[in-house]
C-alpha cells in the first residue's frame, strides 16, 4: 500500500495539478496574446453608437472595464490575481450577461448538459460495444450487418443533421415531441412535480436520441475494428479448437480484451462532456453549456468561454486520472509501480 | 487396430482477389497411420503442409482451406468418427479435447491475457465435463497440474507473468486435461532454448507413457525426432516422402531428400563440412510435375519429370515415394 501511495498515487497526482495548471494558464495566456483590446472594443462600441461622452467619462469607464476584466497591473500581478480569483471560484462576470457571474450562468446549465450527455453516452457506449464485438464474431448475420451499415451511415453524417432530420420528422412530419428547449416556455423548472420531469423527459428524447444513434455508430465501428484484430489472435483460435461455447468465448475471450480500450476512450469522452454538445444544443434549443458556449463566441463573451474551458480542462483531466488509477482492475498486464 | 486412418488426402488453400484465383496444394495425396500408444513425428521444412495436415485431422479446417478429397476416420475404442463428414456440434461435445487435443504452435500465446491460468482450465472443464463441484474441481486441477511437475502457483498467476517455457508447459497440461487418445502437438519446442526443450520433452514422453495414449508430434527440428518418436514421417512440398520407425529413418534412409536431411545433421567429433541441398522448396501454388523434388533430386531420372511416384512399401513399416524404390525391391 506505501509502494503503491509513493510510486504510483503521488506521481499521478502530480501529473494531474500540473496538466490541471498548463492547461489553464494557457486558456490565460491565449486571449491575451490576441491583437484585440477587449476594453478599447468596449469603449469604442459604446463611442460608435453614438453617445456623447465626455473625455473624463470615457476615462472612467476605461478605468473601470480595466479593473473589472482582471487587466489592472502588469501581466505577473494579473495573472496571479487571476488564480487568485479562480481558487475563490470566481471567473468573474459574464460580458455578454453583465453582471450575473460566469460561475452561476454555469452552475445552472451544467446539470442540463451532464443529465442529457452522460446518460446518452453511457448508453451508445454499451449497445455500441455490446452490437461492434457481436458483428465481427457473426460476420454472416444478417441483421447485424444491417445494424452495421445503419450505425457506419449514421456515424458519416454529422451530427447536426441527424439532429435536425429527427426533428422534422418527429417534430413536424409525426409531431410527437416538442420543438425545442428542456421544457415548454413559461414554466419555471419545479423538480418536485413529476409533471415537470416528464415534460422534461419528453424534451431529451430527441436530442438523446441524436447523441445515442451518433454515438452508437462511433463506438460500434471503433470495437468492431478492435475485436476485428483479437479474433485472430492465438488465445481466440485456442478456445474455439478447444471447443468452447460460443458465447463464453465472446465474452470472456474477445470483449474483455477488446473493452479496454473502449474504456479509456469512455472516461475521456466523459471528461469532455463538461463542454456540452455545441451545436446539437443550439438545434434543439437546450439550455446547456453547450448553448452558453456558442452564445459567448458570438457576444464575445471571453470571461464566459474561459470559465467554460476550464471546466473541460479540469472534467478531461480528472477522467484520465481516474481511468489511470481504475485500469489496473481491468487489466492485469498494468499494474501499480 | 489404428487409432486413425488418413487416406488419399488432399486439402489447398483456394483463394479469391480481384478474380485471379490460387490455389497452394498444401497437402497433396497423403495416407497413413496412427496406431494406439505411439509417439508419431511429423517432420519437413517449413512450408511443407505440415501445420495443413493438422488443421485438417484435428477438424479445424477454414477458409480458404478446403478438403478436396479423401477421408480421415478415427476409430475411439469402437467409438467411429469421419473427421470430414460429423456435425460442428458433435465434434465439439464429443470429440474435441475428450478425444483430440491439440497443443498450438506458437502456444506461448494461447492463454488469455486478462484472465488468470485456473479461468482457461475451468473454461475447458466447465464446457466438456461441467464443474458441479468447484472445490473438486480445484483440487482435482491441482494433482493434475503437480503430477506433471508444474508448481501449484501457476493457476493463480497470469500468462504474463509466466515464462516461456511454463506457459509452453500449461498448455501441454491443458491439453491433457482430459486424458485424450489422441494428442497434437504442433511445433511445441520451437522458440524455447534448448535446456527448457528438454524439460518439455520430457514432458510430453512422460505423459504418453503415463497414459498410453497417442502423440502426434510435428517439428521440423530432427533432433527432437531422434529423442522422442516412435515412428515418423517425412513430408516434402505437400506430400509423404518417406515414413518408418525413427530408427529406420536416421540409419538407413532411403529417400534422396531424407538421405540429405540426416546428411545435413552435425554428428559429434565429425569435422567434414556438411553439404547443403541446392535450390528451394518447391511453390505450392505453382508445384513442379511428377516427383516435386525432382528439380533438386541429384538422382533426377526421365519419369521422375512426368510420373508421380507411388508411396510403396519396401520394408515392413518402411514406406517411400521414389521412382528409385519399387515393391520389395530393397
Amino acid at each position: 500500500m506505501r509502494k503503491f501511495v509513493l510510486r504510483y498515487l503521488i506521481p499521478r497526482i502530480i501529473q494531474y495539478l500540473t496538466l490541471i495548471f498548463v492547461g489553464i494558464t494557457l486558456t490565460y495566456i491565449i486571449p491575451r496574446l490576441a491583437p484585440t483590446n477587449p476594453v478599447e472594443a468596449q469603449v469604442s462600441m459604446m463611442i460608435a453608437r453614438g453617445s456623447s461622452l465626455d473625455p473624463d467619462a470615457i476615462e472612467a469607464m476605461r478605468a473601470a472595464l480595466t479593473e473589472l476584466y482582471g487587466l489592472s497591473g502588469s501581466p505577473v500581478e494579473q495573472y496571479f490575481a487571476f488564480w487568485s480569483r479562480l481558487f475563490r471560484g470566481d471567473l468573474g462576470p459574464s460580458l455578454g450577461n453583465f453582471p450575473t457571474p460566469v460561475s452561476e450562468m454555469i452552475g445552472q446549465a451544467l446539470p442540463y448538459t451532464l443529465r442529457l450527455l452522460i446518460p446518452a453516452l453511457i448508453i451508445s457506449w454499451i449497445f455500441g460495444n455490446f452490437f461492434g464485438a457481436l458483428s465481427s464474431y457473426y460476420p454472416e448475420n444478417k441483421a447485424l450487418n444491417v445494424v452495421e451499415v445503419l450505425g457506419q451511415v449514421v456515424r458519416s453524417i454529422p451530427y447536426y443533421i441527424v439532429a435536425i432530420v429527427l426533428l422534422v420528422v418527429f417534430s413536424y412530419f409525426i409531431p410527437i415531441f416538442p420543438f425545442s428547449g428542456a421544457y415548454p416556455i413559461g414554466t419555471r423548472p419545479d423538480w418536485s412535480s413529476l409533471d415537470f420531469i416528464l415534460t422534461y423527459l419528453e424534451h431529451s428524447v430527441l436530442p438523446a436520441a441524436t447523441l445515442i444513434l451518433v454515438g452508437f455508430g462511433g463506438w460500434f465501428v471503433g470495437m468492431k475494428s478492435l475485436t476485428s484484430n483479437i479474433i485472430s489472435e492465438d488465445y481466440v483460435v485456442y478456445a474455439e479448437i478447444v471447443g468452447l461455447k460460443k458465447r463464453n468465448i465472446l465474452v470472456q475471450y474477445i470483449m474483455r480484451t477488446a473493452m479496454l480500450p473502449q474504456l479509456t476512450a469512455l472516461a475521456m469522452s466523459l471528461g469532455t462532456v463538461f463542454s456540452g454538445a455545441l451545436i446539437m444544443e443550439v438545434v434543439f434549443g437546450y439550455p446547456g453549456v453547450g448553448s452558453l458556449a456558442i452564445r459567448a463566441v458570438y457576444s464575445n463573451d471571453y470571461s464566459m468561454i474561459m470559465g467554460i474551458t476550464i471546466y473541460s480542462i479540469i472534467g478531461v483531466a480528472t477522467a484520465v486520472f481516474l481511468i489511470d488509477l481504475l485500469y489496473p482492475l481491468f487489466d492485469p498486464r498494468v499494474r501499480y509501480q | 487396430m489404428t487409432l486413425l486412418s488418413v487416406r488419399n488426402l488432399r486439402a489447398y488453400y483456394q483463394t479469391e482477389a480481384y478474380g485471379i484465383s490460387r490455389t497452394v496444394q498444401a497437402v497433396d495425396g497423403i495416407s497413413f497411420d496412427l496406431f494406439p500408444n505411439e509417439i508419431y513425428g511429423v517432420a519437413g521444412e517449413s512450408s511443407c503442409g505440415k501445420t495443413t495436415l493438422i488443421k485438417v485431422i484435428s477438424g479445424n479446417i477454414k477458409h480458404p482451406l478446403k478438403v478436396l478429397e479423401g477421408s480421415v476416420i478415427y476409430n475411439f475404442n469402437g467409438y467411429q468418427v469421419d473427421m470430414l463428414q460429423i456435425s460442428e456440434d458433435e465434434l465439439r461435445r464429443n470429440v474435441r479435447w475428450k478425444q483430440i487435443s491439440y497443443v498450438m504452435q506458437g502456444s506461448m500465446s494461447v492463454l488469455n491475457p486478462v484472465r488468470k491460468v485456473i479461468k482457461t482450465f475451468e473454461d475447458i472443464v466447465r464446457t466438456h465435463e461441467g464443474i458441479t463441484d468447484k472445490k473438486k474441481f480445484l483440487e482435482q486441477t491441482r494433482a493434475h497440474i503437480n503430477r506433471l511437475g508444474l508448481p501449484t502457483d501457476v493457476l493463480n498467476a497470469y500468462p504474463h507473468q509466466l515464462s516461456g517455457g511454463m506457459r509452453q508447459r500449461v498448455a501441454i497440461a491443458l491439453a491433457t486435461v482430459f486424458q485424450p487418445a489422441l494428442i497434437i502437438a504442433d511445433e511445441p519446442t520451437t522458440a524455447l532454448d534448448v535446456v527448457v526443450q528438454r524439460g518439455v520433452l520430457h514432458m510430453i514422453k512422460d505423459i504418453q507413457a503415463m497414459s498410453k495414449n497417442t502423440v502426434l508430434l510435428v517439428t521440423h527440428d530432427m533432433a527432437v525426432h531422434a529423442n522422442v518418436t516412435d515412428r515418423m514421417m517425412i513430408m516434402y512440398a505437400g506430400r509423404i516422402a518417406e515414413e518408418a520407425p525413427t530408427e529406420s529413418i536416421f540409419n538407413a534412409p532411403l529417400h534422396p531428400y531424407t538421405q540429405h536431411l540426416i546428411n545435413s545433421l552435425p554428428m559429434i567429433g565429425e569435422k567434414t563440412t556438411r553439404t547443403s541441398l541446392g535450390g528451394s522448396p518447391p511453390n505450392l501454388a505453382n508445384p513442379p510435375g511428377g516427383c516435386r523434388f525432382h528439380p533438386r533430386c541429384p538422382h533426377v531420372m526421365d519419369e521422375c519429370r512426368t510420373v508421380v511416384p507411388d508411396l510403396v512399401t519396401v520394408k515392413e513399416r518402411h514406406r517411400v515415394a521414389c521412382h528409385l524404390f519399387k515393391e520389395d525391391s530393397v
